[in-house]
Order: C-alpha cells, then sequence, then structure tokens
C-alpha cells in the first residue's frame, strides 16, 4: 500500500510524515513521533486513555485515522508545560495525589483541560459526568476529582 | 489485536457525486468513514475488513443543520453529536434529540460520532434512534441510481440490520415539524460498564388538543435497547390517543407500553424500567407543553 504525506501541527511545531492508510493517530503520536505520553489503553474508545486535542477538540487518537490530520492540529500531553514549567492542571494533579500507576493520567488531564474550557465551575456532578469516558483503575476518582475542584477553585482566584 | 486494522485504499472525496460513483463502483468492498467511531472498533474486532475506505468528511454540503421556515429540521451526514447538542439552530421543541445525542458514549466520541453514523451502526442499545422515531424522522438514502427518503420506522430490519444498501448513503435526516401543544423527552439509563450501554432508552413526542382538555391528540413512542430494533410502541400510543392525559391513564400507557417491548436479557427488569421511563417520561412532556 503507497504512503501517503500528510503536514500537520504537533504542540506547536510543523511536522510532515509518511503515513499508511490504516495507521492511527495513535500509532502515527507514539511509533513515528515517540510522543508516548498519550497511552494505548482499551483501542476501541473506552477508557480515554489516549484522549488528545484535534484542532481544539477532544477526541481519542485509537479511533482517528493518521492520514485525516492532513493540515491540522494536534496537541497531546507533551504539549502542555511551558518548558519547565508544568500546566496547573498537572500541578494540581500532583498535589492531590490524583495519580497512582499513571496510566489514564494523561487522559484525565487533557479531558480535565477541556472541561475547564467549556465549564471553568463545574459541580462535582457535572465533573463526573464530562470523565465519564475516561477509566482509572486504581485511585477511585477521588482525588481525582478533588484535583479538577482545587483547579477550578484555584482559577476563580 | 486491537492496535492495528486491515489495510485497505483510502478516498477522501470533495463532492457526494465521487461518493456515490465510488459506492456504485466498489459495492460491498467500500465502508463510508466520518466519525470513525462505530466503523474503526469493527474494523479492529475484525467484524468488517473493508477494502475500500470512502472518508466523507470533507463534503462540506453534508455538514448542517438547517431548520426551514415551515418547521422541518434537516440534519446533514457529518453533523456531529457534541456539534448537534450545543447548536443554535435547533429550536427548543427539538430538545429531546439533544438529550439523546448527549446519552451517546463519552465527550470524547460525541466529538466525532455522527447522529447518521448512530443510525447507520443499527444498534439496539442505540439512543438517537428512539427520540428520532418518537419525531417521525425521514432518512434520505442517495445513489448513483437516484434516491429515497423512508422513515426511520421503516429502516431497522435486526440488531446491526437495516435496509441501507451497499451502494446508498445516507446524506440526511428530515425531521418534520411539530404541531402545536406537543412536547418531547428523551429519558435513559445505563448499564454500568466501561461503555455505560444504555439499558432502558424512552423517546416520547406528546400532542394535546390544548391545555384546558389536554385530550391526546398525537402520540409517539420511541423505545431504546427492549428489541432486536429500535422500536415504536403502537399499541400504548393508540391507547392514549383521544383520551385525556392525566396520572391514570399515563400509567396505563406506560404498562401498555412495557408489554409490548420485546426484551431479551434481563427482559423483567427491562420491562419495568420501560414502564417507569415512558411513565415519567409522559409526565416531563406534558410539563413541556405547559411550558
Amino acid at each position: 500500500m503507497k504512503k501517503i504525506p500528510i503536514k500537520f501541527t504537533i504542540n506547536g511545531q510543523q511536522r510532515e510524515a509518511l503515513v499508511q492508510p490504516n495507521d492511527l493517530l495513535i500509532n502515527l503520536l507514539r511509533d513515528e513521533l515517540y510522543l508516548t505520553g498519550t497511552k494505548y489503553g482499551c483501542g476501541i474508545g473506552e477508557c480515554g486513555a489516549c484522549t488528545v486535542f484535534l484542532d481544539d477538540e477532544l477526541v481519542l487518537a485509537c479511533l482517528i485515522l493518521a492520514v485525516t490530520v492532513d493540515g491540522k492540529e494536534i496537541t497531546t500531553i507533551e504539549g502542555l508545560a511551558r518548558g519547565k514549567e508544568l500546566h496547573p492542571m498537572q500541578i494540581s494533579f500532583l498535589k492531590n495525589a490524583a495519580v497512582q500507576c499513571g496510566f489514564c493520567t494523561p487522559g484525565m488531564i487533557m479531558t480535565a483541560i477541556s472541561l475547564m474550557k467549556e465549564n471553568p465551575d463545574p459541580s462535582e456532578e457535572e465533573i463526573r459526568e464530562y470523565m465519564r469516558g475516561n477509566i482509572c483503575r486504581c485511585t477511585g476518582y477521588t482525588q481525582i476529582i478533588k484535583a479538577i475542584k482545587e483547579y477550578a477553585h484555584s482559577m476563580k482566584g | 489485536m486491537l492496535k492495528k486494522i486491515n489495510k485497505f485504499e483510502y478516498f477522501a472525496p470533495s463532492t457526494l457525486a465521487e461518493v456515490i460513483s465510488l459506492l456504485a463502483e466498489y459495492k460491498g468492498k467500500a465502508k463510508l468513514y466520518a466519525g470513525g467511531t462505530d466503523v474503526l472498533v469493527q474494523m479492529k474486532q475484525r467484524k468488517i475488513t473493508p477494502e475500500y475506505i470512502i472518508d466523507i468528511k470533507k463534503i462540506p454540503e453534508l455538514n448542517g443543520i438547517t431548520y426551514s421556515p415551515e418547521g422541518e429540521l434537516t440534519i446533514g451526514a457529518l453533523v456531529t453529536h457534541g456539534q448537534f447538542a450545543i447548536s443554535k439552530n435547533v429550536p427548543e421543541k427539538f430538545t429531546m434529540l439533544k438529550e439523546a445525542s448527549l446519552a451517546v458514549g463519552s465527550v470524547q466520541t460525541r466529538n466525532r460520532g455522527t447522529i447518521v453514523g448512530n443510525i447507520c451502526t443499527s444498534s439496539p442499545a442505540a439512543d438517537t434512534p428512539p427520540a428520532l422515531l418518537a419525531l417521525d424522522a425521514g432518512l434520505k438514502l442517495v445513489s448513483s441510481t437516484g434516491e429515497r427518503t423512508v422513515k426511520i420506522n421503516d429502516f431497522f430490519t435486526g440488531p446491526f440490520k437495516n435496509i441501507l444498501k451497499d451502494t446508498e448513503i445516507i446524506t440526511e435526516i428530515l425531521i418534520p415539524g411539530l404541531p402545536e401543544n406537543s412536547g418531547g423527552v428523551y429519558l435513559w439509563h445505563s448499564k454500568i460498564t466501561e461503555e455505560d450501554e444504555t439499558l432502558v432508552g424512552v423517546g416520547i413526542v406528546l400532542t394535546v388538543d390544548n391545555l384546558e382538555n389536554r385530550v391526546c391528540t398525537n402520540l409517539r413512542i420511541g423505545l431504546g435497547s427492549v428489541a432486536p430494533t429500535p422500536m415504536r410502541a403502537v399499541k400504548a400510543e393508540d391507547f392514549l390517543k383521544g383520551k385525556i392525559v392525566d396520572e391514570e391513564t399515563i400509567k396505563q400507557t406506560a404498562e401498555i407500553a412495557a408489554n409490548e417491548s420485546l426484551p431479551r436479557s434481563r427482559a423483567e427488569y427491562r420491562k419495568e424500567m420501560v414502564k417507569v421511563q415512558t411513565k415519567r417520561a409522559l409526565s416531563q412532556a406534558l410539563k413541556r407543553i405547559e411550558r
């Protein structure tokens, strides 16, 4: 099968790649660009571990053909920090011990940031509903919810 | 197994004419790709192994939500659940379809998955079909040999089966205007699993003559996840028509709906929940008319 050239922006940088039609966005991120922060969990859109932003929209990298990101902008967990300074949501997750094994964390943080953009002051119920597509098998979610709440609170100033 | 999908040739046409000519050429060997949230999962699970993928996302004419002066709502094939749920082009009377769209999957899958895709997959547990059944939606099916419009009530033939031919594409959903004094509601609740699949979904559009008499002049009930396909509860609909809508007739209608539902697994519980949800949905629909 002939490879297809694509151009895209990843975490603010312009890149080019040659992809197979059946390559998924997650294959491109992890195997070509070595951005392994985005995790491969279930592979069928149920766990949320591969959540990234595609043109500012929250999506699952395991359910997108790589060829379709031509001309688009992707942000992964690696694109959140400014130099050595972590994103405030990452800091809030650390402070609240919202990370145990860490496998779900990148996806959780991407979804949490998307929630904050849509609804800066969510109730606990709204947080839980929004985070429905991100599964954690360690924490029992308590500390994750707390981290998001604390972030929202700190942003109110 | 879930990491890779089979090899295929990829097309991304920019016109509908190209899509239908590709479909005509490759017949059963091609699959349409829009959101990918069902198609790629089916490919990963090797339920389907298409030789050609036709990406329809680059066809602007398929991406629109329009509300006509005659009161008809048209939803293009590329409209995602997320896009529909926040659309300002959707009048309040069609809120129930927003409720059904928000019941689908998660934020991430709603941002990609389309309403038309939800119909094409034809899962018995899908959320938008019961709402669309209650809204008496039509579907526009287009192929290289012509087009036809079918009611969604005639579309599903079995679990994950429908009347769509492999040369056809659904280009849009057509929702007729609602008469005055109509109210619609979609209620659902889910299994508690990783995908929160809907256990019972109930979509209702109720019309009464006026707010004083409250005589039911029309009723459509769409049920999801309680039969091999999304279904209409026609016996319950017929029962309430011509009667005054009050607590007692709502209760009876809900019981009839539960009895005509055909759940296989967890049948007793699902039937009971059809009763509960239909009752709630009817009361809420009435409240929405009053508002």
